[in-house]
C-alpha cells in the first residue's frame, strides 16, 4: 500500500456555486439546504444557505474523496489501504444516517402539514427540528449567570452520531471550515464571527499569515506584569 | 503472507517515536549504539503535510489513530460492559503526541517525587514515592530545555524548585486574554507567569520560528517554531548514521528468549508481512496505555499473564490527568475584545495552588492557566446552543468575548483503575485492543471542584459576565496525558521497574515513557517523561551496555 506520508494530491478545490449533486438527489438537497439554513439562520448577517453548507455536506458525504484538503488548498488527498478502508465504511454509515434521517424528516413534514419539509415556513421548519431532536429549539445565551456542566470530551469527530446531532455539527463545519472544502463560501462565515482566517490554507504554512496583531498591543514590561520577577531580580536572581 | 528476509540483529530497539522515544534515539545514537525505531504510523514531513485546517486536524482526526482501526474501549467501574470511545486519543506517528501538544512544559515540583511520604496512606489510593527526587531530574530537565527548545522567563516562576540555567528564548508576548488574566491575578495576589512553553522565539539550533498562525494546539506545525521530536531530536539521531526508522510498522508483541532476556520483536510491515527484529535491549515509549497494552500481550510460559508482569501490576495504577476549565463570557457592547483564536495556546498560567494546602479538603493541586478558545467549529464554550437563532447569536457575540481559564487535575493512582486488552474488541490487525478501566478517587472530585472554582474566581476578577466551570465527574482522557500502568520502584513486588525505567523481571527490558510514574503529578508530564527517558538513555548507552551495574544513591537532602 501507499505509505499515509505518500498520500497523492488529487482534483482541486470544491467550487462552492456548484449544482451539481454528488451524493444527494435533487429532493435531498432541498431538504438539506432548507434545515441547515434552519441550523444557521440567515439574518442581517449570511447563514448557511449564503455559505453553500449544502454544497459542503454533499462532497464529504459522496465517499472519500474530500475527506482530507491538501495541506497547501491545492486539492485532496488520496487515500490508501487501511486508512481507505476505514473511512469507507465510515462514510457508509454516514450516508444510511443521511438517507433515513431525510426520509424521516420528509414524513414527519408530511403528516404535520402534507407538505416537503422545504417548502415549510420557518416557524414550521424549527417546530419540525424539535420533533426531530425530541428537544425545545435552543434559548439566547443570558449574561449574569453560572451554568455549570460536567467533563466531555473537546473535539467534534462524527461517527456514531444521530442524524439531528450530524446535520448540526456538520451545518458549523460547512459554515466556519477553509473553503477548500465547498463551504464558507468567500469566507462570510469567518467574517460574520470576527476571525480573521488566512487568505488561503498555503499562507497558513510558509509565515505568510499571521495573528500577531491580535495578541496585546499595549507596551508593557514582563517585570510590571509579574511582580515575582522584580524580587527575583532585585534579589540578584541573573539566570 | 510472504516471508521477508529477517533484518540484521540492532543494538536497541525503540517501539514509539513521540516524545520519549525521540529522545531515547537521540541519545543512544549520538552515544553510538545502533538503533532501529518503530512506529505504526505514518513519518510525515512538516513542510508538506502540515497547515491550519482545523476540519481536517480537529475533526477527521488526519493525525490521530482512525477510531475504526485502533478502537479503544472505557468503562466506568468493573462491572460495566466497556464501550468504544477514543479515549486519550494521542497521535500515533513519529513524532506522537508532540505533532499535536500546546506544548506547556512546567517543572514537577519536589513534593511531586514523595507524595506517600508527605501524605502517608489515603483510603482508596495507591500513593508510591518516586524512586527518585527532583534533584537527581534537573540536571535532564536543564538538558531537555535546551537541546529542545523551550521558551520561558527563569525566576518569574515563585514556587519552582531551584533550576541550574535559565531558558534558551523569551516567551512571545501576551495575548489580549493573557493581559486580562495577569491583571486579575495581581489583583488578587496570584503568582502569574508565562508557563515555559516548548517553542522557541529566537534562532535556536538552526530553527528560525516564525510561526505566529495560532493553528498550534491540535494542529501539525510546518514552521520550526515549536519543538517537537520529529523536527528536532529524530532527524538528529538519524543524521548519526545509526538510527533507522521503520514507519507505518506495527509491532505486535516483544520476544523472550530462554534465558528470559528479550530477544527482539516481532511486527507487522506496510505491506502486510510478519517480520522478526532482534536486539540487545528493547525500550518500550507507546504511551501508558499502548506500552502496557504490547506488555499484556506479550505472553509466554515464564510471564503467561504479560512481559514482566510476575507482579500483576502492569496495566494497574493508570493515571490521566483530566483538562478542567471554566469559561468566561464578556459583553461584547462594553468588553475590549479578547481574540481567543490568538495565541499559541496558553499565556499566562500559575503553580499558586499547586501544594497542598489541607484546609481545602483535598490533598495535592494543579497548575492552572489562561488559553485559547480556539477556532470557529470547535470554539469552547460549552453549552453553545446547537442550532438556530441562539447559536448564530451566541457565536456572533462571544466568539472575541470570551477566555478560558484550565487546569491540569492531579488525579491520585488508584490500583483497580487500569488498562487491560479488551475481552471481544479487536484492532484492524485482530489484535486486543486496550480497554480503560476507571472511576475517579473522590479527592479527584474534590480537588476539581476547588480548582475550577479558583478559576471562575479568577474570571470574575477579569471582569467575565457569566462563567462556565466544567466539574470532573468522570475521565474522558482528554489530556492525552498517561501514565503509572508500569510503575517505577525500589521493590519488586510493588513496582515493574527499577528507577531506571528496566524491568524488574527481564534486565534488557525498559520501558521509558509514563508507565513508570508511580504518581500523576499536577504538572503537564512531557518535561518529566523527556528528562526521565534522557536520563535512564544516558544509563542504558554509557552503564547497562557496557556490562557495568551501578545504583543509584538516593539522597535524601532537602534544600
Amino acid at each position: 500500500m501507499t505509505l499515509k506520508s505518500e498520500w497523492e494530491i488529487v482534483g482541486a478545490p470544491v467550487d462552492p456555486d456548484t449544482t451539481e449533486r454528488l451524493f444527494f438527489t435533487d429532493a435531498e438537497w432541498d431538504t438539506v439546504e432548507a434545515a441547515t439554513a434552519r441550523i444557521m439562520p440567515t439574518d442581517q448577517d449570511p447563514g448557511a444557505r449564503e455559505a453553500r453548507v449544502v454544497v459542503f455536506i454533499d462532497r464529504y458525504l459522496s465517499g472519500i474523496d474530500y475527506v482530507y484538503a491538501a495541506a497547501d488548498g491545492s486539492g485532496f488527498l488520496k487515500m490508501s489501504g487501511k486508512y481507505a478502508d476505514a473511512w469507507r465504511a465510515r462514510m457508509d454509515e454516514m450516508q444510511n444516517v443521511y438517507r433515513h434521517g431525510l426520509v424521516r424528516l420528509d414524513e414527519l413534514a408530511h403528516s404535520e402539514s402534507g407538505r416537503r419539509f422545504a417548502d415549510l415556513s420557518d416557524a414550521e421548519a424549527d417546530h419540525l427540528l424539535e420533533l426531530l431532536s425530541g428537544a425545545p429549539k435552543p434559548g439566547q445565551v443570558t449574561l449574569g449567570t453560572k451554568e455549570p456542566v460536567t467533563t466531555f470530551l473537546q473535539g467534534s469527530f462524527d461517527e456514531g452520531l444521530d442524524f439531528f446531532s450530524a446535520l448540526c455539527l456538520h451545518t458549523r463545519q460547512g459554515f466556519y471550515c477553509d473553503p477548500v472544502y465547498g463551504g464558507n463560501k468567500e469566507q462570510m462565515g469567518w467574517k460574520f464571527i470576527g476571525f480573521p482566517g488566512p487568505k488561503s490554507l498555503k499562507d497558513t504554512m510558509d509565515g505568510t499569515y499571521s495573528t500577531a496583531e491580535y495578541f496585546y498591543q499595549g507596551e508593557f514590561e514582563w517585570e510590571d506584569l509579574i511582580p515575582q520577577l522584580k524580587a527575583y531580580r532585585d534579589a540578584g536572581g541573573t539566570l | 503472507m510472504l516471508n521477508r528476509k529477517k533484518p540484521e540483529p540492532v543494538d536497541v530497539i525503540v517501539v514509539g517515536l513521540g516524545a520519549n522515544g525521540g529522545t531515547a534515539v537521540k541519545v543512544l545514537a549520538e552515544a553510538g549504539l545502533k538503533v532501529v525505531g518503530f512506529d505504526r504510523g505514518p513519518w510525515l514531513r512538516p513542510l508538506e503535510h502540515y497547515s491550519g485546517d482545523e476540519l481536517k486536524f480537529v475533526n477527521r482526526d488526519y493525525m490521530w489513530p482512525d477510531p475504526k482501526m485502533f478502537p479503544r474501549t472505557v468503562r466506568y467501574d468493573e462491572n460495566a460492559v466497556a464501550e468504544r470511545f477514543p479515549f486519550s486519543p494521542t497521535p500515533q506517528m513519529v513524532g506522537g503526541g508532540t505533532n499535536h501538544w500546546a506544548g506547556w512544559v512546567p517543572r514537577p515540583r519536589e513534593s511531586d517525587f514523595m507524595m506517600r511520604s508527605l501524605h502517608g496512606e489515603i483510603e482508596g489510593a495507591s500513593l508510591a514515592d518516586w524512586p527518585f527526587r527532583y534533584e537527581h531530574l534537573e540536571p535532564y530537565l536543564t538538558k531537555v530545555e535546551w537541546a529542545f527548545g523551550v521558551s520561558g522567563i527563569a525566576g518569574a516562576d515563585k514556587y519552582e524548585p531551584y533550576r541550574s540555567k535559565g531558558y534558551p528564548s523569551p516567551p512571545l508576548r501576551p495575548t489580549q486574554y493573557g493581559k486580562r488574566f495577569y491583571d486579575a491575578c495581581n489583583k488578587m495576589g496570584i503568582n502569574a507567569f508565562p508557563i515555559p512553553h516548548a517553542m522557541v522565539t529566537n534562532k535556536h539550533n538552526g530553527r528560525d520560528p516564525f510561526n505566529q498562525t495560532s493553528f498550534w494546539n491540535q494542529y501539525g506545525d510546518p514552521s520550526g517554531a515549536r519543538s517537537n521530536t520529529l523536527t528536532s531530536f529524530i532527524p538528529e539521531a538519524v543524521a548519526t548514521g545509526n538510527l533507522e526508522v521503520r514507519a507505518e510498522c506495527f509491532v505486535q508483541s516483544v520476544k523472550l528468549g530462554h534465558d528470559g532476556k528479550a530477544t527482539g520483536v516481532v511486527y507487522i510491515d506496510p505491506d502486510g508481512n510478519e517480520v522478526e527484529q532482534d536486539a540487545r535491549v528493547v525500550i518500550l515509549t507507546l504511551g501508558a496505555i499502548e506500552s502496557a497494552r504490547l506488555m499484556l500481550m506479550s505472553k509466554s510460559p515464564r510471564f503467561p499473564d504479560g512481559l514482566a508482569n510476575g507482579s500483576g501490576l502492569v496495566g494497574k495504577n493508570a493515571t490521566f490527568h483530566e483538562y478542567l476549565f471554566a469559561v468566561g463570557l464578556f459583553d461584547k457592547d462594553i468588553d475590549e475584545p479578547l481574540n481567543g483564536f490568538a495565541g499559541n495556546y496558553i499565556s499566562g498560567g500559575s503553580l499558586e495552588f499547586y501544594e497542598t494546602d489541607e484546609n481545602r479538603g483535598h490533598i495535592g493541586g494543579s497548575i492552572i492557566s489562561a488559553s485559547q478558545t480556539c477556532h470557529p467549529i470547535n470554539w469552547v464554550f460549552p453549552g453553545r446552543p446547537s442550532w438556530g437563532e441562539a447559536l448564530k447569536d451566541a457565536d456572533r457575540n462571544y466568539y472575541n468575548y470570551a477566555m478560558k481559564i484550565g487546569l491540569i487535575l492531579h488525579d491520585l493512582p488508584v490500583e483497580s483503575n487500569r488498562v487491560d486488552l479488551d475481552p471481544t474488541v479487536k484492532d484492524a490487525f485482530g489484535r486486543p485492543v486496550a480497554r480503560i478501566t476507571h472511576s475517579p478517587h473522590r479527592n479527584d472530585i474534590a480537588m476539581g471542584k476547588w480548582q475550577v472554582d479558583k478559576n471562575v474566581e479568577i474570571l470574575e476578577a477579569a471582569g467575565a459576565r457569566k462563567t462556565v466551570p466544567v466539574y470532573l465527574d468522570k475521565m474522558t482522557g482528554n489530556t492525552c496525558h498517561q501514565h503509572g500502568t508500569a510503575r517505577m520502584g525500589t521493590d519488586p513486588a510493588k513496582s515493574v521497574l527499577n528507577e531506571w525505567g528496566q524491568a524488574h523481571e527481564v534486565d534488557n527490558l525498559f520501558v521509558l515513557d509514563g508507565s513508570g510514574f508511580p504518581t500523576a503529578t499536577g504538572v503537564n508530564p512531557t518535561l518529566t517523561m523527556m528528562a526521565n527517558a534522557w536520563r535512564c538513555s544516558e544509563y542504558i548507552a554509557q552503564v547497562y551496555s557496557k556490562g557495568r551495574e551501578e545504583r543509584l544513591i538516593l539522597s535524601n537532602t532537602k534544600r
